[in-house]
């Protein structure tokens, strides 16, 4: 909720750029969200020049003066990662919010956090070599 | 959704009534007492069935996932009011579905589900799932729908077969369990119903909701109470109840205490048993447990829950210790749909009935129902929820098997026929005591949950501030108890109204009334001040109160049962401990203005909460009450004996 509150105001799953999918009977729950790819296959598909990279944070941004709602994007991305906006008849995505996304500062659990690449990799390739078999 | 003729309605509800009512429970209530009076059938078409969910309900407010469940019971003796509160993800998604309430009513012809989806609403055949387990349901409604992210709300077998403790689960293994709604629906031959909502909730300043809720949610986050509760989740309870408090309903409430509780122990879950946590809908604690069965004929399975009221009621209340055993049979009760309280307290009353001698093989159909048999209560439930054979008398709850047995009714631990909780007021505490005798779903933790005086402790200056004085802070001490007991039900009526839950204001403290308030301006507009919002919650547990008056339940119903009053506990940390009753109840009254000789709220008190058009009606059952009190000095025994009988 943190996600469609800090970007739309109002508190809506079917807003938030970040979706769990929940399977109840096995008590597993999984975050999905844009990968932010290097090759965006969103960016290929839109004919409007509105999404692009920023420099800043390495996030696909859609520019929502220039979508024009097509929906080629959202067929386009092989994650299924982008949605529909209701009101404004525009395509939405993760933006990672500017570089401190809502939904890691504010995940109560740890599940979610935001960091470097490099560190995230080398701290689990610590925790392998000590605990053999057990991912973190 | 009128089932019988199968067609639906929308109604706006307009923002007086909002501003008087809030939401979720305080809804579902005045509903309830409005529309379905004292003469219905629990069980028949005209009662309602009524979902709730309140205005923070599938907001970024912490915890703001529950849901309330609200219908004329079936359970009680006489039948009165019933509710019942679930967490998971059914509200929210209610909510993003555009609904505030959704009412059922009549009765369908064959077995259905309703499905929502936005403004589309639809009855849909459900002969194919009748007779299912909860997370067959779950799982072929999904199927059905082609769509895996609806939410379900089914009852499983027992509340097709109208165990008068049917339960609601929602989620595959969140339960709205008390008051028997898991019945009410089956009566009404609906199976489920799934939501599906893509809409938004509006808030009012979005910035300022924001930086509340992350300040709520980041105190609850440093909070001791709720630090536990995510480490632990409620069976946090077993060690203290046990071992410091001595309310560890051993073989029916016999005893507090046993040398080998820590079997059952919080720390023991989570080192051995625990899969994972859960949390519902904007949790930030994930009290839930998510485990795996490690030795036995079940080893290897794996299920939500349980919480410490299941655990107590399948392990301590029927002698039973073994971990492994204890979140099977949860498992068990939870797929068959009961309430696993009232499942376990009438199991226990067989059993004390069976140890004392009141019952014998030709009651029982020839089972042995000897105390901590895992065997045996694996069967009983199973009986139960089928209504098979001695499962058919407990089915009806231990006061109403009692009474048809015409046995062991002493042994019955319940309130007005509401099997009781597993909670020893002889040890828990006595505001706690105050709710279970007037609560108003019989012996029931969650009337107010008054945990100040079990861990108000840990908020330095709270209590003082709150009563006056921190000596109310002792769990065994009279002073300030009927006040506690006041302010937390009032609380808990806003709570479950808002919809937050519990668990963040009134088990832990970390948001406070003054917080509620904040949150609710900036999500909706709507400015109270805290003695304001306070005031919704005592006009909603007066409309309550009113409600069994108007079953002719008062002041000689407010009795916990008979052990915890005239039974010292035996031995423990509390030994010789008894609830006073006779001391606390009157104060009770006093403290909420309530006749002392009726039990019933005065006119004046009423005519205070906007309520005086129910001080008009409730006049003439007064009248009626006190002849019947004055005639037979039992409790509504006539009545209920014609009930039962």
């Amino acid at each position: 909720m943190a996600c469609s509150l800090g970007h739309d105001g109002k508190c809506s799953p079917a807003l938030s750029r970040i979706r769990v999918i929940r399977f109840d009977s096995e008590g597993r729950n999984v975050p999905t969200v844009c990968a932010q790819c290097t090759r965006p296959e969103c960016l290929s598909a839109c004919t409007e020049g509105a999404i692009r990279r920023d420099v800043a944070t390495g996030a696909v941004l859609i520019d929502e003066d220039l979508c024009n709602g097509c929906r080629a994007c959202i067929s386009a991305c092989s994650h299924s990662q982008i949605g529909f906006h209701p009101e404004k008849g525009l395509a939405f995505k993760c933006d990672l919010c500017g570089g401190d996304p809502l939904c890691a500062r504010f995940c109560p659990t740890g599940a979610l956090t935001f960091v470097y690449l490099d560190q995230h990799l080398m701290a689990r390739r610590r925790a392998l070599l000590r605990a053999p078999g057990e991912a973190v | 959704m009128d089932l019988t003729s199968g067609s639906s309605k929308v109604e706006y509800i307009d923002i007086s009534h909002r501003k008087m009512w809030l939401g979720g429970r305080g809804f579902n209530s005045e509903l309830l007492y409005r529309e379905v009076g004292p003469f219905v059938d629990p069980l028949g078409p005209e009662n309602r069935l009524i979902f709730g969910v309140g205005p923070l309900t599938g907001t970024f407010a912490p915890a703001s996932s529950r849901t309330t469940i609200t219908a004329k019971s079936p359970l009680g003796t006489p039948e009165g009011f019933g509710d019942s509160n679930m967490g998971g993800h059914f509200g929210p998604e209610m909510k993003f579905a555009g609904y505030d309430q959704i009412v059922i009513q009549g009765r369908s012809e064959k077995p259905v589900y309703l499905s929502v989806l936005d403004d589309l609403v639809e009855i849909r055949d459900a002969s194919h799932l009748w007779g299912r387990r909860i997370s067959e349901t779950d799982a072929m409604v999904k199927e059905d729908l082609s769509d895996q992210e609806v939410h379900v709300a089914a009852i499983g077998p027992a509340g097709e077969n109208l165990v008068r403790y049917g339960c609601i689960i929602n989620d595959v293994s969140r339960a709205a369990a008390r008051s028997g709604m898991g019945a009410v629906m089956g009566s009404k031959n609906l199976k489920a119903v799934a939501v599906r909502g893509t809409g938004a909730v509006e808030i009012e300043s979005p910035q300022e909701f924001f930086e509340i809720c992350a300040e709520t949610r980041g105190r609850l986050k440093r909070d001791a109470v709720a630090q536990l509760l995510h480490d632990q989740g409620s069976l946090l309870l077993t060690m203290p109840a046990n071992y410091e408090h001595g309310w560890f309903c051993w073989r029916n409430f016999q005893r507090g205490n046993h040398p080998q509780a820590h079997l059952l122990s919080g720390e023991r879950h989570r080192d051995h048993f625990l899969a994972h946590r859960e949390g519902c809908f904007a949790c930030p604690i994930s009290c839930g447990r998510f485990s795996r069965i490690k030795e036995g004929r079940y080893a290897g399975e794996t299920t939500g829950g349980p919480e410490y009221e299941t655990l107590a009621a399948l392990g301590p209340r029927v002698g039973h210790l073994d971990m492994n055993r204890v979140i099977a049979n949860g498992k068990l009760v939870n797929e068959l749909g009961m309430d696993s309280c009232s499942c376990g307290g009438a199991i226990a009353w067989a059993m004390e009935c069976w140890e004392k001698g009141l019952i014998g093989e030709e009651d029982t159909g020839g089972l042995a129902v000897e105390w901590g048999d895992g065997d045996l209560i694996e069967s009983l439930i199973r009986m139960i929820a089928a209504r098979q054979g001695f499962g058919d008398l407990l089915a009806e709850g231990s006061f109403r098997a009692a009474r048809i047995l015409g046995r062991g009714e002493e042994y019955s631990i319940s309130v007005k026929g509401h099997d009781m909780s597993q909670d020893d007021p002889r040890g828990l505490g006595f505001a706690f005591g105050i709710g279970f005798a007037t609560g108003r779903r019989g012996g029931d933790h969650l009337q107010a949950l008054p945990c100040l005086e079990l861990t108000g402790s840990f908020y330095p200056g709270l209590v003082e501030k709150i009563l006056g004085t921190s000596a109310a802070e002792e769990r065994l001490s009279i002073v300030k108890k009927p006040e506690m007991e006041r302010y937390q039900e009032d609380l808990k009526a806003v709570g479950d109204s808002l919809t937050q839950c519990a668990f963040t204001h009134t088990w832990s403290f970390a948001v406070q009334l003054e917080d509620m308030v904040r949150l609710l301006k900036s999500a909706t507009g709507v400015d109270y001040t805290p003695e304001e919002l306070l005031k919704v919650g005592g006009r909603i547990v007066h409309l309550e109160r009113a409600y069994w008056n108007r079953v002719l339940v008062g002041k000689n119903e407010d009795k916990n049962p008979r052990r915890f009053t005239e039974e010292p506990m035996p031995d423990g940390p509390n030994q010789g401990v008894v609830f006073p009753e006779r001391e606390l109840i009157p104060r009770y009254y006093q403290v909420r203005g309530w006749e002392e000789k009726t039990g019933f709220p005065l006119p004046k008190v009423l005519d205070e909460y906007g309520l005086a058009g129910v001080a008009e009606e409730l006049k003439p059952y007064r009248k009626r009450y006190l002849e019947m009190i004055s005639k037979d000095h039992g409790p509504s025994k006539s009545k209920a004996d014609a009930e039962v009988g």
